[in-house]
């Protein structure tokens, strides 16, 4: 028992340490905030034929929303990657704005949050405006 | 000589502990001074070594039943295999490697034992923290069941458990970008980091392929082998990537899932289908399955090939 305990103690101080290295080395994937471009790139990876109306990015620029047709394709930074849930674009419309952030739910218990920046400037739903195509805004 | 048939007489994976630590350390130094090819994140990281320290400790709740039942099964053996003779080892070897082929294929191909594997696929990273990204939930999902003709047939339980661990500790130096092909004829041979990087691949393509342990041979034999290509390189994760780093979501969405889609179920074969079917398996047909996946996508190379190949218009 006590050569287990041992063993686990060990291992816990050796994750915290590795854990420790990682964040020193700073050797993550490079990532930049998103353009229209990377965003419909990246969704485009996900969601392969699947014709994309107009892109709203957000804030930060750490995640977007696509419209295709009738749903919206969300796009969420996670670390140094990406993490992707289609949604009903009206359930997206009316998704609730907290703290500067639009609050999706989705049914998926794998991401069931995802939450984009959203500010002045790109605000959520989007408003009409030069930087809105027509088919992002809301109805 | 004699040894323990029940009682192992050394564990390979605790043995190697020592081996992951210096081995994670040096792909991340080799990497931050440019030598290799790696990215470490520091919340995956930490997510795929506490699901590592996580699986010692669900081991250990599971552990002992799952030893007293191969020990029973062992003692209604067919045949007496003598730990001491050398056939023995080549014949378990092979036998626990097609085992573990098995074990793993029916991991991705079926939902119930998916949502315990699920996990050692979740990081969006390939490196050798990955490999320690082990499952919670094995022992309660009874992949383990596979193990026990091995046992019926005569092999001793601390010799099945030595294989296996052998098997385990091959299995994690193959979880690296750092190395990219070795020589022809081991990738020939044996499951190597390219081989491995498909098998964690969410690019179509790749999907349900390499499911070797240390030999490739039965992906070959069996149709599940796939190469890795230049011109598409291998994106990592899940079809579906999880929304957080939250350990408890790892270890547990996909049977949460499960229980979701049971409780909206409507017949003993949705009940059935959810379970048994393929990851992605819905009664309707709406949901994603790696092979519907790989079906549009080879319905996009072909259109894509048709356009290419078509002449070009003629100038008026």
């Amino acid at each position: 028992m006590n050569a287990l305990l041992t063993q686990l103690i060990g291992s816990a101080v050796a994750v915290a340490a590795m854990v420790g290295l990682a964040a020193w080395a700073r050797i993550p994937r490079p990532t930049l905030p998103l353009d229209q471009q990377t965003a419909r790139d990246l969704i485009d990876t996900d969601y392969p034929g699947y014709p994309i109306n107009a892109v709203w990015i957000a804030a930060d620029g750490l995640g977007a929303i696509a419209r295709s047709g009738d749903h919206a394709l969300v796009l969420a930074q996670l670390g140094d990657s990406w993490v992707t849930r289609d949604m009903a674009w009206e359930a997206a419309v009316a998704s609730p704005i907290r703290g500067g952030r639009v609050r999706l739910r989705t049914p998926d218990p794998a991401a069931p949050n995802l939450s984009l920046a959203v500010s002045g400037v790109t605000p959520w739903p989007p408003q009409r405006g030069p930087e809105a195509p027509e088919s992002l805004i809301a109805a | 000589m004699t040894l323990d048939p029940i009682k192992p007489a050394f564990d390979p994976v605790t043995l190697a502990i020592p081996l992951f630590v210096l081995t994670i350390v040096g792909e991340i130094l080799l990497r931050r001074f440019r030598k290799v090819k790696a990215a470490y994140e520091t919340r995956d990281t930490a997510t795929s070594l506490l699901m590592g320290l996580g699986s010692n400790i669900a081991g250990l709740l599971t552990g002992a039943a799952i030893v007293a039942v191969v020990i029973w099964v062992w003692q209604h053996r067919i045949f007496d295999i003598p730990m001491t003779a050398w056939w023995a080892w080549v014949a378990i070897f092979f036998i626990e490697d097609l085992t573990y082929y098995w074990f793993h294929r029916l991991s991705h191909e079926r939902r119930f034992w998916w949502a315990s594997h699920v996990n050692h696929h979740s990081s969006q990273h390939y490196n050798l923290a990955t490999a320690l990204r082990q499952t919670w939930t094995g022992g309660v999902a009874g992949t383990w069941l596979l193990w026990l003709p091995m046992a019926l047939f005569g092999f001793p339980p601390a010799m099945i458990a030595i294989q296996k661990g052998i098997s385990l500790v091959y299995q994690y130096w193959i979880h690296t970008e750092a190395i990219k092909k070795l020589p022809r004829w081991f990738e020939a041979v044996f499951n190597t980091p390219s081989h491995h990087r498909v098998h964690h691949a969410r690019n179509a393509r790749y999907l349900d392929a390499n499911y070797a342990g240390i030999l490739i041979i039965w992906d070959r034999l069996f149709g599940t082998y796939i190469p890795e290509t230049d011109e598409e390189p291998p994106r990592y994760g899940l079809v579906k990537n999880l929304g957080d780093f939250n350990i408890l979501r790892v270890a547990f969405h996909e049977w949460i899932g499960i229980g979701k889609d049971l409780a909206g179920s409507r017949s003993l074969r949705e009940v059935l289908g959810y379970l048994f079917g393929p990851p992605g398996w819905s009664p309707d047909g709406s949901r994603e399955t790696s092979a519907t996946l790989k079906a549009k996508w080879l319905e996009r190379q072909k259109a894509e090939g048709e356009a290419e190949a078509a002449p070009p218009m003629a100038a008026e």
